[in-house]
């Protein structure tokens, strides 16, 4: 059991390394989403919680309710063009197969210039 | 054996289950913004607090940038207790070796209200020394106090 765990964390490891090379390279990987009106934008982190929220002063009087509801919206929209973002840059090294497994998954790029680096 | 290692793999296929529907709901300690969030930062509910909205659109965001950080850490930390319960303290630990700290052990996580001060306890009162009311030299020397 100790070998199999042993094997294991040297696995991760070695991708983490060859992961964090890559990623070192291209900068951190996040993605982006905005409400059409500019009302609520969120930066998002794949697999984590949102890096920032930002919610403009028109948005405010959308009331309790529908704000938070619209932050939820566009933190989903955010998080899966992360998500994408990170499968596309990690696909080189890492099979897709295993990122998807992880919950990495790529998306449909059918949002907007979204995702960033 | 065979019966073993079925129980092993429903246990397993059980805990799967389990964590991926596994989500965690703080409140932030200012008692305006309610998250419930999945180990993954995905935001399942949201609840501002009519007040919140009256601090302003940055106060706003903050508040909710925070509130999912912490909904996600107590989701994360909630797995790896679950984690812990199915499969013992020693595989939890082998996880925690392979994937980094759990957030309890890496971080402190202020889901709670930070507690009210003490209140301060009243000044210790000293006796004075009477006044002497003619200071001359013998009334001064006739009080014992300032042998103290």
């Amino acid at each position: 059991m100790d070998d199999d765990v042993e094997r294991a964390a040297r696995k991760v490891r070695d991708v983490e390394q060859a992961v964090s090379e890559h990623v070192t390279r291209g900068g951190p990987v996040t993605g982006r989403a905005s409400s059409p009106d500019g009302a609520v934008t969120v930066v998002a982190t794949p697999g984590g919680p949102p890096q920032s929220v930002e919610v403009s002063a028109a948005a405010l009087r959308m009331g309790p309710h529908g704000l938070a509801a619209e932050i939820m919206r566009i933190a989903d929209r955010a998080q899966r063009n992360a998500n994408t973002r990170l499968h596309q840059t990690l696909e080189r090294v890492v099979d897709p197969r295993e990122l998807t497994a992880m919950g990495i998954e790529r998306g449909t790029d059918d949002d907007e210039s979204g995702w960033r680096r | 054996m065979a019966a073993v290692n079925e129980e092993r793999m429903q246990a397993t296929e059980r805990l799967q289950r389990d964590l991926a529907a596994l989500t965690a709901t703080v409140e932030h300690p200012n008692g305006t913004c309610m998250v419930t969030a999945s180990p993954k930062g995905e935001i399942k509910a949201l609840h501002l607090h009519p007040a919140l909205l009256k601090q302003g659109a940055r106060a706003v965001g903050e508040v909710v940038t925070e509130t999912v950080r912490l909904a996600t850490n107590a989701a994360v930390q909630l797995s790896f207790n679950k984690m812990a319960l199915a499969l013992g303290d020693g595989m939890a630990i082998d996880v925690e070796s392979i994937a980094g700290d759990s957030p309890f052990r890496s971080t402190w996580n202020p889901v709670t209200p930070p507690e009210a001060p003490a209140e301060q306890a009243p000044q210790e009162r000293r006796t004075r020394a009477p006044r002497v009311e003619d200071p001359d030299e013998d009334a001064f020397f006739d009080n014992p106090s300032w042998l103290r």
